[in-house]
C-alpha cells in the first residue's frame, strides 16, 4: 500500500530504498529547495526555525532511545546540558576548532548517557525514567556548582559557531549551519532503523526477555541506544551553546525534558517523521501563545491577568492527553493514512 | 552535639511528610499499575483550593476542609474517568505520558484560577514551636506526622481487610482475571484514583502550611519520587520507613557535608540515593520484584 | 470512526491557526503605519517566578499607558511595547531578543538577571542595548551593551553591609555574618559583591548557604549557620523561600536575636504577606527605589494607574521597580530622539542601536525618575550601572519603612569576570 499502482520491485535493493518513485525524487527536491530558500522568504521567523531544528536533532536521539528501542528517559534536556558545556568549555577554554568540539560534545554526552543508562539493565518503565530524572537533577547541579569550569551561576559567554574561516553569526548561516546537521541526524536516524542495529533495538522494545532469548545481547545494546541517543543531545547542546553565545544552567531545565516526550509521543514514537512533526506542533504553539498573548490582552482588557499565563501549559498538556487517548500512534499515523487516502481515492481501500 | 539531635528531628518531620505524598503514589500503583507524575500538581491545585476555601471564601476550618476532601474525591474521580478509563491495559509507556500530560494541564489551571501564584496559607495549627531536648520542630510537622501515620493505619487496613481493597491489590496483579472474577476493574481504578487525590489534598494542605503556596509545590512530587523508589513502589511501610530515611540523609546531608563538597549539597541528596538504590536494590527495601515470563 | 472525524476537523482546524499565525504577526505589525519608538520588553509572566513577573508585567503596561497618553511618549513619539511572557525559559529569551533585532526595536529590557544572561549574548554580539530591571552582577561585567537601571545584587550586598557595620553593629572587632543565597544568578551576584568587598568593609563571612526557590524548609541549613554564631544573616533570594528561611530562624530562636538583611529580589510586600507581619518585624531590606509610602510625585502617579489597572499589585516593588525603568527608557529614547532625530531611530537598526547607546543612554544625565531614585540617572564611562544609589529599609509594623539617606554603591573590580 506504500507505493502507487504499478511500481513493482524487481530487486531488494528497490524494494529497500526510501525513495522510491520519480515523484518521491521530485517532492524530496521541492522540499530541500524549499528548506534551503526559507532565509528568503521567512527571514524574520528563522531564530524560531532555527531553535525547532536544534530541537529535531535532541528528539531524534530521544526517539532512538525511548521509541525504538523503549527505554523511557525523562533527563534528556541533562544530557543535552552535557554537550552544550562539553562544547563550550573545549572552544573557550582550549580553543578547539567548533567542528571537533561538536563531535566531542557528542561523544562525551553519549558516555554520560551510557552511564546513567547502566540501571536499565535491571530496571525498566516507571524506575527507569525515575533514575533518568535523577540523571538531570545530579548533571544540573554538578554544572552550577563546578564554578572553576563550568562558571557556575554565572554561566559561560560563548563563541560563535565557526569552520576554518566561516562564522556562523547571522540568523541564515546559522540556519543553514543547523539545517544541514538536522538533514544528517534524520538521514542517521532513518537508516540505524533499518539495519541490524536497529532491528534489534526494536526487538527490546516489544519484550526484552524475549529479545535477549533471541540471542540480542541486552547490556550491548541498551547501552548502545543509551550513547546514540544522548549523542545526538550532545550535539544539539553544543549547536544550542554556539547560536545563543552564552549557556547557563537555566537553559535545561526539567520541564523540557518532560517537553522532548510530549514531542515523541504527539509526533508517534518509533517512526522518524514523527518527531519532526511533533517538535514543530509543540513549538508552534509554543510561539503562537508567546507572540498572540500580547494581543489577546491588547484586545480584551478584561480577561482574567492569569488567562494568558495559564493557557499555554493547558493547552501543551490537553494536547498530550487529547493525542494519547484519541491517536496513540501520533501525527506520523495520521500522515500515513492521509498518503494512503490519496493514494487509494476515489476508492476507500 | 545539639546540631546533631537537630538535624534528626528536622529530619524525620520533613521525611514523614514525604512519605505522606509517597502514599499517594504507592495507592495508585498498587492497584492500577499507572506511574503517577503527576503527583506534585495534584499537591498544587490542592492547595490552592484550599486557600479558596478558608481565605478567599472565608469558610470556617471545620467546612472547608471536608469541602477540599470532596473537592479531591471529585478530582480523582473525574481524572480517571475522563482520562485513564480510556487507557486501560494500554502500555506502560502511555500511562506514564498522560499523566505528565495531566500535570501540565493543572498547572495550566491553577495559572488561570490563581492567577497571584504566591499566597500564604491561612493559619491552622498554633504557631508556637515544640521543643525536644535543645531541637526545636513546628507544630505542623507534629500534625502531620500523627496524620500520615493515621492515614497509613487506615489504607493498610484497607487492603488486608477490606474486599474491595484486596480486589484492588489483585487488580494490579492482573486485571483480566480480576475482571473474570466479577470485581468491576473500573471501579477499583476510580477508587484508587480517588484515594490518591486525598492523600495529595492533605499533603498540600499539610506543606503549604509549612511554607507557602507556590509553584514550587509540584517540587514535592519530584521528592516523593525517590522515597517510593527506596521504600518499593507497591509498599506502603516501605514509603512510611523510607519517608524518614529519605529526610534524615537530607538534612544530616545538608548539614555535615556542605563543607566537604559545594553549598547546596542537599538539593541532590534524593537524587543520589535513587541512583544508588537503582544499582543495588532496584525494586526497593520493600519492593516486590516481579518475575517476569515471555 | 466519528471521532475520527472530529479529530481530523479539530486537527486540520489547529493546524491552519498555527499556518496563519506567523503570516499574521509577520504581516501585522508592517501594515499600520506608525510614527512609534518600538522597543521590546519581557517578563517572565508564567514559568517558576510569576510572582515576580506578573506585578512587572503590569508595571510596564501601566507606565507605558502612563507616558503615551500623559507625557506624549518620547520625544514626541509614542512608545510602541513589544511585550512577550519569556516564561523564564532560556533558549526562549534568545528567540525572543532575536525577534526583537528583526521587528526594529531600538532597545529591549529583561525583568530578572538570569533572562539577561541569556539574552546578553546575542545582544553584545550584535551591539543592541539592553537593561535589566534585576542585574546581576555577571551582567555588567565587563562593561558591554547591557547597563542596569539600578544597582546590581553585588551593591545591594556593600550598601547592606555598610549600613549594618555603621549604624546596628555594637560590638568589637569584625561583624560576623553569614549568607543565605538562592541558587541562581541572584545569590550568585550577592555573594560576588561579598567576596570582593568583605574585607574593605570589614566584615567577616563565617558561613554561605544555597537554597531552592521551590524550598519548603531550611531548618537544616539555618542549624549549620547558628552552629558558626554569626552576627547578621543576609538572604539574598526572592520572596517565598527568604519567608520560608525568616520563619525557621524565628522558629529555631535565632530571630530575633541576630540581625536579618535581605537583598533587593526579595523585599517586597509579597515577603510580608507570605511570612506574616509578626515573624518579619524588623527585617533590614536593601532596595533601589523609594517606597510606596513615599510622597514623592513619581509615587502618586503610580499609585493611581496601579489603583486604576491593577488593584491586586498596590504595594508591591516588582511593580515599581518597571514602572521606574520604564520611565528611565523613556528619559533615553526623549534623549535619543533630540540627539539623533526620530528617522535614526525609526530603521530599528544598526545604527539605531549605536545611536539609542551613545547618544541615549550615555548621555543620561541628572534624571530623577520623578524622584522614584535616590540620587539621579547619570551614565559614567567605564561603569553601565545607570544609578548607583539604594536606600536601607526596615519593615515595622507590617510596612516597610526607609532608614537613612540614599547611599551611592561604589563601582566594585570583579576579577572573575576580566575587570582591570
Amino acid at each position: 500500500m506504500d507505493l502507487p499502482a504499478g511500481t513493482r520491485n524487481y530487486s531488494y535493493a528497490q524494494d529497500m530504498a526510501i525513495f522510491r518513485t520519480k515523484t518521491h525524487w521530485i517532492l524530496l527536491g521541492v522540499l530541500i529547495l524549499l528548506l534551503f530558500a526559507m532565509p528568503a522568504y521567512w527571514h524574520d521567523w528563522l531564530s524560531v526555525v532555527n531553535r525547532i531544528g536544534i530541537t529535531i536533532i535532541a528528539v531524534m536521539g530521544l526517539n532512538i532511545l525511548t521509541g525504538y528501542c523503549g527505554q523511557l528517559s525523562i533527563g534528556h534536556a541533562g544530557f543535552i546540558a552535557v554537550g552544550a558545556y562539553t562544547s563550550a568549555i573545549l572552544v573557550q577554554r582550549f580553543g578547539v576548532p567548533f567542528p571537533v568540539a561538536l563531535i566531542c560534545a557528542g561523544l562525551f554526552a553519549g558516555v554520560v548517557g551510557m552511564l546513567f543508562g547502566v540501571p536499565s539493565l535491571r530496571v525498566k518503565g516507571f524506575y527507569l525514567a525515575i533514575s533518568t530524572i535523577a540523571a538531570q537533577f545530579i548533571i544540573i547541579w554538578v554544572i552550577q556548582h563546578w564554578t572553576s569550569v563550568t562558571g557556575g551561576f554565572s554561566g559561560m559567554d560563548v563563541k560563535a559557531a565557526s569552520i576554518g574561516p566561516m562564522v556562523f553569526r547571522s540568523q541564515a548561516s546559522q540556519y543553514y549551519l543547523i539545517l544541514i546537521i538536522t538533514i544528517i541526524s534524520v538521514y542517521f536516524a532513518k537508516n540505524l532503523s533499518r539495519t541490524r542495529v536497529g532491528r534489534a533495538f526494536i526487538a527490546v522494545r516489544d519484550n526484552d526477555l524475549a529479545a535477549e532469548v533471541m540471542g540480542i545481547s541486552l547490556f550491548r545494546y541498551k547501552l548502545t541506544a543509551f550513547f546514540i541517543g544522548c549523542f545526538f543531545a550532545g550535539v544539539a547542546g553544543s549547536l544550542l551553546a554556539h547560536t545563543s553565545l552564552s549557556i547557563s544552567a537555566d537553559y535545561f531545565p526539567l520541564t523540557d525534558s518532560i517537553l522532548f516526550i510530549g514531542m515523541i509521543i504527539i509526533g508517534g514514537m518509533g517512526t522518524i517523521l514523527g518527531p519532526i512533526l511533533g517538535v514543530i506542533f509543540i513549538r508552534l504553539i509554543d510561539v503562537l501563545v508567546t507572540e498572540l498573548s500580547p494581543a489577546l490582552q491588547n484586545a480584551f482588557p478584561n480577561l482574567p491577568s492569569g488567562f494568558t499565563s495559564g493557557i499555554a501549559p493547558l493547552l501543551f498538556g490537553l494536547a498530550i492527553i487529547l493525542f494519547i487517548i484519541f491517536e496513540p500512534r501520533g501525527l506520523a499515523h495520521r500522515w500515513q493514512l492521509f498518503k494512503a487516502s490519496y493514494r487509494l481515492w476515489p476508492f476507500s481501500y | 552535639m545539639t546540631e546533631l539531635l537537630q538535624f534528626i528531628i528536622t529530619g524525620l518531620a520533613l521525611g514523614i511528610v514525604y512519605a505522606l505524598i509517597a502514599l499517594g503514589f504507592v495507592v495508585v500503583w498498587k492497584s492500577s499499575g499507572v506511574a503517577n507524575l503527576a503527583l506534585g500538581q495534584l499537591v498544587l491545585i490542592s492547595a490552592w483550593f484550599t486557600y479558596s476555601m478558608l481565605a478567599q471564601a472565608q469558610l470556617p476550618v471545620w467546612l472547608g476542609l471536608p469541602l477540599v476532601i470532596i473537592f479531591a474525591l471529585f478530582l480523582g474521580w473525574v481524572i480517571e474517568r475522563i482520562i485513564l478509563r480510556p487507557l486501560i491495559a494500554q502500555p506502560i509507556l502511555s500511562l506514564i505520558t498522560v499523566t505528565l500530560g495531566l500535570g501540565y494541564f493543572l498547572q495550566g489551571l491553577v495559572g488561570i484560577i490563581w492567577p497571584m501564584s504566591l499566597a500564604a496559607m491561612p493559619p491552622l495549627f498554633p504557631k508556637t514551636p515544640v521543643r525536644i531536648g535543645t531541637a526545636v520542630v513546628s507544630q505542623e510537622y507534629l500534625w502531620a506526622a500523627i496524620i500520615s501515620l493515621v492515614l497509613f493505619g487506615l489504607l493498610t487496613l484497607y487492603f488486608r481487610y477490606n474486599r474491595m481493597g484486596i480486589a484492588m491489590r489483585a487488580a494490579a496483579d492482573d486485571q483480566k482475571a480480576v475482571q473474570a472474577c466479577g470485581i468491576p476493574v473500573t471501579r477499583i481504578f476510580s477508587r484508587s484514583w480517588m484515594f490518591a487525590c486525598v492523600l495529595a489534598a492533605v499533603g498540600g494542605v499539610l506543606i503549604s502550611s509549612i511554607g507557602n503556596i507556590t509553584v514550587g509545590l509540584t517540587h514535592t512530587g519530584l521528592q516523593a519520587f525517590s522515597v517510593v523508589i527506596l521504600g518499593g513502589l507497591d509498599s506502603l511501610p516501605g514509603a512510611i520507613i523510607a519517608g524518614p530515611i529519605i529526610g534524615l540523609s537530607e538534612t544530616i546531608g545538608a548539614g555535615y557535608l556542605t563543607p566537604l563538597t559545594w553549598p547546596g549539597i542537599r538539593e541532590v541528596i534524593p537524587f543520589i540515593i535513587i541512583i544508588i538504590v537503582m544499582f543495588a536494590r532496584p525494586y526497593g527495601l520493600f519492593g516486590e520484584e516481579r518475575i517476569e515470563r515471555i | 470512526m466519528k471521532t475520527n472525524r472530529w479529530l481530523l476537523l479539530s486537527a486540520i482546524f489547529l493546524v491552519s491557526i498555527l499556518a496563519i499565525t506567523p503570516l499574521l504577526a509577520a504581516c501585522g505589525p508592517k501594515a499600520q503605519p506608525s510614527q512609534v519608538l518600538k522597543i521590546g520588553m519581557m517578563t517572565p509572566s508564567t514559568g517558576p517566578v510569576p510572582e515576580k513577573g506578573l506585578p512587572g508585567q503590569h508595571g510596564i503596561q501601566d507606565a507605558i499607558e502612563y507616558i503615551n497618553t500623559e507625557l506624549g511618549g518620547a520625544g514626541g513619539y509614542p512608545i510602541e511595547v513589544l511585550w512577550r511572557d519569556s516564561a523564564y525559559d532560556m533558549a526562549k529569551v534568545g528567540t525572543i531578543v532575536q525577534n526583537y533585532m528583526n521587528e526594529g526595536a531600538i532597545l529591549f529590557t529583561t525583568h530578572s538577571s538570569s533572562e539577561m544572561k541569556a539574552a546578553q549574548g546575542k545582544a553584545n554580539d550584535a551591539g543592541f542595548p539592553g537593561l535589566a530591571t534585576f542585574i546581576s552582577t555577571m551582567n555588567l561585567h565587563p562593561p558591554q551593551h547591557i547597563y542596569g537601571p539600578t544597582p546590581d545584587y553585588g551593591d545591594d550586598w556593600v550598601a547592606f553591609a555598610r549600613y549594618y557595620k555603621e549604624n546596628v553593629w555594637k560590638g568589637t572587632g569584625k561583624p560576623k555574618m553569614a549568607m543565605h543565597l538562592l541558587s541562581g544568578t541572584v545569590g550568585q551576584g550577592t555573594l560576588d559583591g561579598a567576596q570582593a568587598m568583605a574585607d574593605e568593609i570589614g566584615i567577616e563571612l563565617v558561613d554561605v548557604q544555597n537554597h531552592l526557590i521551590n524550598t519548603t524548609d531550611e531548618t537544616a541549613s539555618l542549624t549549620v549557620i547558628k552552629s558558626k554564631n554569626p552576627d547578621v544573616l543576609f538572604i539574598s533570594s526572592v520572596p517565598a523561600p527568604t519567608a520560608v528561611i525568616i520563619k525557621n530562624a524565628k522558629d529555631l530562636g535565632m530571630y530575633p536575636g541576630i540581625t536579618i538583611g535581605a537583598a533587593s529580589a526579595s523585599f517586597t510586600k509579597a515577603l510580608v504577606d507570605l511570612a506574616g507581619a509578626d515573624v518579619v518585624e524588623g527585617v533590614y531590606g536593601v532596595f533601589h527605589t523609594v517606597s510606596w509610602d513615599d510622597d514623592v510625585p513619581g509615587v502618586a502617579k503610580a499609585k493611581e494607574y496601579v489603583m486604576k489597572n491593577h488593584p491586586e499589585d498596590y504595594g508591591n516593588m516588582d511593580y515599581f521597580s518597571t514602572w521606574s525603568t520604564t520611565l528611565i527608557i523613556r528619559e533615553i529614547l526623549e534623549l535619543a530622539v533630540k540627539n539623533v532625530g526620530y528617522d535614526v531611530l525609526a530603521k530599528g537598526d544598526a545604527a539605531a542601536w549605536k545611536a539609542v547607546e551613545e547618544q541615549g543612554i550615555q548621555k543620561l544625565k541628572g534624571y530623577t525618575v520623578e524622584g522614584l531614585q535616590g540620587g539621579t540617572v547619570t551614565y559614567t564611562p567605564g561603569d553601565n550601572r545607570l544609578n548607583k544609589f539604594l536606600r536601607i529599609y526596615q519593615i515595622q509594623d507590617g510596612k516597610i519603612v526607609a532608614l537613612g539617606d540614599w547611599q551611592e554603591a561604589p563601582l566594585i573590580k570583579y576579577a572573575a569576570y576580566g575587570d582591570q
